[in-house]
């Protein structure tokens, strides 16, 4: 265990907490703010990264397929808010949990229909499949960086959407009271569209970038969706600055346990029950966290006001 | 006579939950005459999971409490006859007894420390544990780890097991046994103070009742029936691994109790009874209908799910009352 190899491991952290706080920071406003319990989405991050995975292969440039990716997605969020989420706003929670599990199975065997049941893989475009030097002989794959590059961007861009322009103040307002909200004239059901679309976007943008990382794959949604769920609870339920922090926590434990745990197993274990052990408790590591974060401050680490 | 009266009327007011009682006790003579073993498979399976959607109705629909990690105590309950017949230990009585025990005891502790927390918490916390006892089974290579462990055919005395039968009516008689003690268990004074915690938790505290010893007896009730269902799943599939106590089996318990109607006896019964008929009927409707796409039937059923919440408040039984012109 080196000190490059720790550094290597600290980066791949932070690239999937950022990666986790674009699939959470649309779920947790979504959640904390509008109250609905939306499962599906992780569909959206797989339709993100259909999208930009079949784009970048028809028009044969990775840049172009994402910029028309997005409004894909975007619009996807659109729509389904329109056409399904707004009848189920003021229904009981278990409702918007059946209803929301339904969608994840019809998007799952929609793009199972459209593009088959395999994993695409898509390559790297070459300008980005190098490798840099973060510390003097320490490489580090050039894409990875890109991908946190990014995900900083967007989390700035959130960050500045949500406090310091209107329609942040109105997102703001409306959860805080939104009768109120309304009463001054602001057109809520425009604004929960406008959230849906653009958490949609965000988290379409992470399959995005994750996408050449890992397998794009039918039901790719669903295992972000639960560790996302982790980072709003860590985070605290509808704040934006909560699920920064607590993704990129989730991110580095996760990474982190997964490379670290296995060989301080080795220790004081075999070999083969360590290297059997570790990745499971590894595993754990995330919801451990969750589970002791809980326990001294029960209602995540940065609870909004009010 | 008291208990036998509260038994006919409970009977007559979950018409729905009898009827399929009594439809799954006769049903091996039907596939007995049209030999067509499979069906009996089928049934045991919806059974089972019906059981373990009962058991987690008693919190999520009567308690409110939404558990989102029943399915560790399935898997818990399957891994107790797994884990005894691996030094041994082949009486299916005493697996029972075990995972009776275990269930409670881990939903004693479980629920003692996930219900300091209330809401979309609670949700994620008992997710937490579940995930934790999902990734400790994975990690114990000694009994299969990631790929789980077969089992022997558990021996019943008196019963002996060897017969595919005696297997389905053990099932079944669980099943009744559970649904009679819940009607009684949903109609005592605990159950109607669980099921008023779920509509006002201060005002049960305002009349001088403390909601933590209720909603603790209630997880550990459900936690054990869901222990019972988990042991006899074992015993069925002649396997265990820990893709039972997967997140997506907890969603799928509650999605089968949603889909029946929250907080009715009948509900998870009649909601298992739905999906899992739907599992296996729509790949044929679709071979029919459009034959290409035969592997694709979920692109039906996820709709079905949200027409039903769209257009059939309260679940099934929702409608079920709706069409017998009788209110819940």
């Amino acid at each position: 265990m080196t000190v490059t190899l720790l550094l290597e491991q600290m980066f791949n952290g932070l690239q999937s907490g950022v990666m986790l706080f674009l699939i959470a920071a649309g779920l947790t406003l979504i959640l904390g703010i509008m109250d609905f319990v939306f499962l599906a989405h992780g569909a959206q991050v797989m339709i993100g990264a259909y999208a930009a995975a079949s784009l970048t292969a028809l028009t044969g440039n990775f840049l172009v397929g994402i910029v028309l990716a997005i409004p894909i997605t975007f619009a996807s969020g659109f729509l389904l808010e329109f056409l399904l989420i707004r009848h189920l706003y003021r229904r009981d929670h278990m409702d918007q949990v059946l209803a929301t599990f339904g969608l994840i199975l019809f998007f799952n065997e929609l793009i199972r229909i459209g593009f088959g049941p395999a994993a695409l893989f898509s390559d790297l475009p070459k300008a980005l499949s190098g490798f840099v030097n973060i510390l003097p002989d320490a490489p580090y794959p050039m894409f990875r960086l890109v991908v946190i590059i990014v995900g900083l961007a967007c989390a700035i861009g959130i960050h500045m959407l949500v406090s310091h322009t209107r329609v942040g103040a109105m997102v703001r307002a409306g959860a805080n009271n939104e009768a109120m909200t309304a009463a001054l004239g602001i057109n809520i059901r425009l604004l929960r569209r406008f959230v849906f679309a653009v958490g949609a976007c965000f988290a379409g943008v992470a399959g995005m970038m994750i996408g050449p990382l890992t397998a794009v794959e039918p039901g790719m949604g669903e295992p972000l969706l639960i560790l996302s769920l982790v980072v709003i609870i860590i985070g605290g339920i509808g704040s934006v600055r909560g699920a920064f922090v607590a993704a990129v926590l989730v991110g580095m434990v996760d990474t982190m346990g997964r490379v670290l745990l296995p060989v301080i197993l080795r220790s004081f274990m075999g070999q083969a029950a360590a290297d059997g052990a570790g990745p499971a408790l590894a595993s754990m590591m995330v919801y451990i966290l969750m589970s002791l974060v809980l326990v001294f401050k029960p209602t995540g680490l940065f609870p909004p006001k009010g | 006579m008291d208990a036998l009266r509260i038994f006919l009327d409970g009977a007559n007011r979950n018409r729905t939950l009898f009827v399929l009682l009594v439809g799954f006790a006769l049903f091996p003579i039907y596939t007995g005459i049209a030999d067509l073993p499979f069906w009996n498979d089928l049934a045991m399976r919806i059974m089972l999971l019906g059981l373990a959607a009962m058991g987690l109705n008693l919190v999520l629909g009567y308690g409110g409490m939404v558990s989102f990690g029943h399915a560790a105590f399935v898997g818990v309950g399957a891994y107790c006859v797994g884990i005894s017949q691996y030094y041994g230990l082949f009486n299916g009585w005493i697996h029972i007894l075990m995972a009776l025990g275990a269930c409670g005891a881990l939903g004693l502790v479980i629920g003692y420390l996930a219900l300091r927390t209330s809401g979309i918490y609670f949700i994620m916390i008992t997710l937490a544990f579940a995930q934790m006892l999902f990734f400790l089974f994975v990690s114990l290579e000694q009994f299969g780890g990631d790929d789980g462990m077969s089992i022997d055919r558990a021996e019943f005395i008196i019963i002996d097991l060897w017969e595919p039968l005696r297997l389905y009516y053990l099932i079944w008689a669980a099943l009744a046994l559970s649904s009679v003690l819940l009607m009684f268990i949903v109609r005592s004074r605990f159950g109607v103070v669980l099921q008023a915690i779920r509509s006002n938790e201060s005002r049960v505290e305002a009349m001088g009742l403390a909601p933590l010893p209720f909603k603790i007896t209630g997880y550990v009730i459900s936690a054990m029936i869901c222990g019972l269902a988990g042991a006899l799943f074992a015993s069925w599939q002649e396997y265990v691994s820990p893709d039972i106590m997967h997140w997506t089996r907890s969603g799928e318990l509650m999605i089968i109790i949603i889909l029946g109607g929250l907080g009715t006896l009948s509900g998870p019964l009649l909601g298992a009874v739905v999906f899992l008929l739907l599992e296996e009927i729509l790949p044929e409707v679709m071979h029919v209908v459009a034959p290409s796409y035969a592997e694709n039937w979920m692109i039906v059923f996820g709709p079905i799910l949200i027409a039903v919440v769209l257009f059939a408040r309260g679940g099934l039984m929702g409608l079920v009352h709706q069409m017998t012109g009788r209110r819940r």
